[in-house]
């Protein structure tokens, strides 16, 4: 075993009395509720739903974890896009508390809801957690609002010129750019930027990447050395409990992603190697696009969503001819925050909770 | 101690033609080991000092074609070549890198350069150093320079000082500009010195060819000064014209083969930042470089006198003009890229200049646009109050929001590139099919005609290539000298 290197020792807050969840219903907020109420010093959890199926939905969620449940959480209807949500969510929470906020839009179906949801339905957020004068507002952005790298071998560092990709950058942009605002005006915000992120808890969509690479249908473009940053989700979640509990992370913005970005080739293996080793069988990858297909898929994302439309198979194949690449170091640093969990374990656990689903892959 | 002027019917046992980086150190390792080493300069000797650094005198006197050429292509990249005794090293900034380590293995590597031994060239720039005076400004930064180092240690992005050639007063106030120091280049040091061991040089001549049979070179057809014509007769030549001049002289005298094929450049977009405070340098450079990104971004400081300043406002002019009232607030800075693009370099009958293209790749054109972007980050971060990139029709940024939007209006086609390091078009090595001259600057088919300057680098090596420049021609000089002037 390798000695682990001492961290520096960094303040941190006890948790709260309240904590606020949005965007609860959703993969990233399901795994950060699932830790919440695993630990008991949460004394008390408010949960945004965004329907009355999602919050039934969530309920029962919560009861599989915890026997206190109807004690410890409440969970508030309402969409986050709506100017009265935030008030009736933030309604008497006091100041021991903090907010943790995961809702966006990512694949809508109209590039309006980009706007609606991730910037106004944060500059909302703010703007009552501002008045409600909470402890700590975290920020869940993207790498989206920094775009992609100019060059393979190109990382992101800590702080990046915006350059947003597509719809859905801009307006993670301009939610960043509401958060800063805020901090500005006297809100105690930190900002957590996580890349493309996997693991328990994904959507039904997400099982489609499973699939196309047990078939090797996953589209490989050219020779596949695109590097990518992703995250587990559980160290997102590691990510998002650093900044909320780091006082000095006031007004800052941090990466949270694996040690290090891997080439699309690698992580295809990898997960071809994950799949095999949970008892599936896997084809060796055959689908290889020319980087012009990318090329000519982002031409068609962007000439769509300029006419206000959203094609999700477009924008990730458009995506997927460039590195989005981060360096991690100054979260470690500053926030404490260390990846527990590398991508093959991170994999075969997600392919084992699929499989515990009772999702077909 | 100078030169002088050509004449018309000149001999020599060894004719050097160039007195930039590569021909001035190879006329001294010759004439210091006994060889009759001739000279020629199409240019001028200009006494340092006798012209503001960076000014239009200068561009007129020591630059060719008054500091403006382009390799054409999408966008057009300019470029500028000294043409001067010591050519480039006596209108460059002077900032001294040493090649990379691993840029000299792949080298060797991937073009089989034989017989080389990394370490040896280090050594070889050992000499350099001390012969040239490389070392550190003796006391305070100019502000241009301060604000690269501020705005980096903001941002935690790797930057120094770059150590150049430059010899400062022993008493007295020292200051980081060249009002105090005394700038080192050729017409300091290796002319000098290749002249008092007998090596003779002769101003304002041109070569119009080499006359060669069988690939052996007999003589030069040349051009004065008066535009009268002349001949110089040798045994050996040496072409250290630089990377456009070298192989386009090879191919007038009909020379085929891997010349002017591959040439490589460092392609830079610039923009101006405006301070509260007056900060502007007319006559000298930042000494600072942000190598955070390198070797594929690196960021430093540009040559920033009233006139500069306006032509870095030009490309947005509308937008930007009333900005060059405040000139005095204003510096010039850079972003370059190592490029995965290649040029070209052609010579066509009764045309007395070449013609040069240079084609960007996409992902060239992305790490400009990055670069330039990143570079107006770490303006800000040091304190500009406003900054006007050099693209058409750029807005100017004054907060990161702006960035974007910068970002979003920038194509590497409405940008204005441009480069002062050109390099690879007669590279060296045995790999058949993309090297031009053998492991030593012979030039492959030739029986005595060599290359010794920047057109052997077999690519660019991401940062300021003089260095390695002046120590593969001293290297490549030595191994003439050790084979008696025998074949290589």
């Amino acid at each position: 075993m390798p000695e682990a290197h001492p961290q520096p020792l960094i303040e941190q807050w006890g948790v709260p009395h309240t904590t606020v969840v949005t965007g609860a219903a959703g993969w990233l907020g399901r795994a950060l509720t699932h830790r919440l109420l695993a630990d008991p010093q949460r004394a008390h959890v408010r949960l945004l739903a965004h329907s009355t199926a999602e919050a039934d939905d969530l309920r029962r969620f919560v009861d599989e974890r915890t026997e206190s449940g109807r004690d410890r959480v409440d969970i508030i209807i309402g969409d986050v896009a709506k100017a009265d949500t935030a008030a009736r969510l933030l309604h008497q929470v006091g100041t021991d508390s903090d907010v943790l906020h995961t809702a966006g839009v990512i694949h809508p179906k109209r590039v309006r809801q980009f706007y609606d949801v991730n910037t106004n339905g944060t500059r909302h957020l703010t703007g009552a957690a501002a008045d409600a004068g909470v402890r700590r507002f975290v920020h869940v952005s993207s790498n989206s609002p920094f775009g992609t790298n100019p060059d393979n071998s190109d990382t992101f560092r800590h702080d990046e010129p915006f350059n947003p990709y597509l719809g859905y950058g801009t307006s993670k942009m301009q939610g960043e750019i509401a958060v800063n605002e805020a901090v500005a005006a006297g809100l105690d915000a930190t900002i957590v930027r996580p890349p493309w992120f996997y693991g328990p808890f994904q959507p039904a969509r997400q099982t489609t990447f499973f699939r196309l690479v047990r078939s090797g249908k996953f589209p490989v473009i050219g020779k596949g050395d695109q590097r990518r940053s992703m995250v587990y989700v559980d160290n997102l979640v590691d990510g998002i409990l650093g900044a909320e509990l780091t006082p000095a992370a006031r007004g800052r913005g941090y990466w949270i992603a694996d040690a290090r970005a891997y080439t699309v080739a690698e992580i295809i293996e990898t997960v071809g190697r994950a799949l095999t080793d949970e008892g599936l069988s896997v084809k060796p990858p055959t689908t290889h696009l020319p980087p012009l297909a990318s090329r000519v898929a982002e031409l068609g994302d962007r000439i769509l969503q300029g006419l206000g439309i959203y094609q999700q198979q477009l924008h990730v194949l458009g995506e997927m001819g460039h590195t989005i690449a981060v360096d991690i170091s100054r979260s470690t640093a500053e926030i404490g925050y260390v990846p527990k969990v590398e991508l093959y374990e991170g994999m075969r656990r997600s392919v084992r909770w699929c499989i515990d689903q009772g999702l077909e892959l | 101690m100078t030169a002088q002027p050509a004449t018309a019917a000149m001999d020599a046992d060894v004719l050097i033609i160039g007195s930039g980086a590569g021909g001035a150190t190879t006329a001294t390792v010759l004439a210091e080991a006994g060889f009759d080493a001739l000279v020629v300069e199409e240019g001028d000797w200009v006494e340092q000092g006798a012209v503001v650094p960076f000014s239009l005198e200068q561009m007129d006197r020591q630059y060719r074609a008054g500091g403006v050429t382009v390799a054409f292509g999408l966008p057009s990249i300019a470029y500028s070549e000294g043409c001067c005794a010591g050519g480039g090293t006596e209108v460059n900034s002077g900032l001294y890198w040493r090649p990379p380590g691993d840029v000299l293995q792949r080298w060797r590597e991937q073009f089989r350069i034989d017989d080389f031994d990394p370490d040896e060239l280090l050594a070889i720039a050992d000499e350099v150093e001390r012969e040239i005076s490389v070392g550190p400004v003796g006391g305070d930064y100019t502000e241009p320079s301060e604000v690269l180092r501020r705005g980096a240690n903001a941002l935690g992005w790797r930057n120094g000082e770059i150590p150049r050639w430059m010899k400062y007063p022993a008493t007295g106030p020292i200051g980081g500009d060249t009002a105090n120091g005394e700038r080192q280049s050729m017409t300091r040091t290796y002319l000098p010195r290749a002249m008092t061991a007998g090596a003779r040089l002769a101003v304002g001549c041109r070569v119009d060819r080499l006359v060669t049979t069988n690939g052996r070179a007999t003589c030069a057809d040349t051009t004065l000064a008066d535009g009268t014509h002349g001949t110089i007769t040798f045994r050996h030549v040496f072409v250290c014209g630089g990377a456009i001049q070298s192989p386009a002289l090879l191919q007038r005298s009909g020379i085929r083969g891997q010349i002017g094929r591959t040439l490589a450049v460092h392609p830079t977009v610039k923009l101006a930042a405006r301070f509260a405070d007056a900060l502007n340098v007319p006559d000298d450079v930042p000494v600072h470089q942000v190598k955070e990104f390198a070797p594929h971004l690196s960021f430093g400081g540009s040559a920033s006198n009233p006139g500069l300043v306006a032509l870095s406002l030009l490309d947005s002019w509308p937008n930007f003009r009333q900005a060059i009232t405040q000139w005095q607030h204003i510096s010039v800075y850079y972003a370059a890229i190592t490029s995965e693009g290649r040029g070209r370099v052609r010579s066509f009958p009764h045309m007395r200049d070449p013609v040069v293209t240079y084609g960007l790749t996409r992902r060239d054109r992305e790490l400009l646009r990055s670069g330039l972007s990143r570079l107006t980050l770490l303006m800000l971060e040091a304190g500009a109050l406003e900054v006007y990139p050099s693209f058409k029709g750029a807005p100017s940024v004054r907060n990161r929001r702006d960035i974007a939007a910068m970002q979003q209006a920038f194509s590497a086609t409405k940008a204005s590139v441009m480069t002062v390091h050109l390099c690879s078009t007669v590279p060296m090595g045995e790999l058949e099919g993309r090297c031009g001259a053998n492991s030593f600057g012979l030039v492959h088919g030739c029986k005595n005609i060599h290359v010794n300057d920047a057109s052997l680098l077999p690519t660019a090596p991401g940062v300021n290539p003089q260095a390695s420049v002046m120590a593969f021609a001293i290297r490549n000089a030595r191994r003439f000298v050790a084979n008696g002037g025998r074949r290589a």
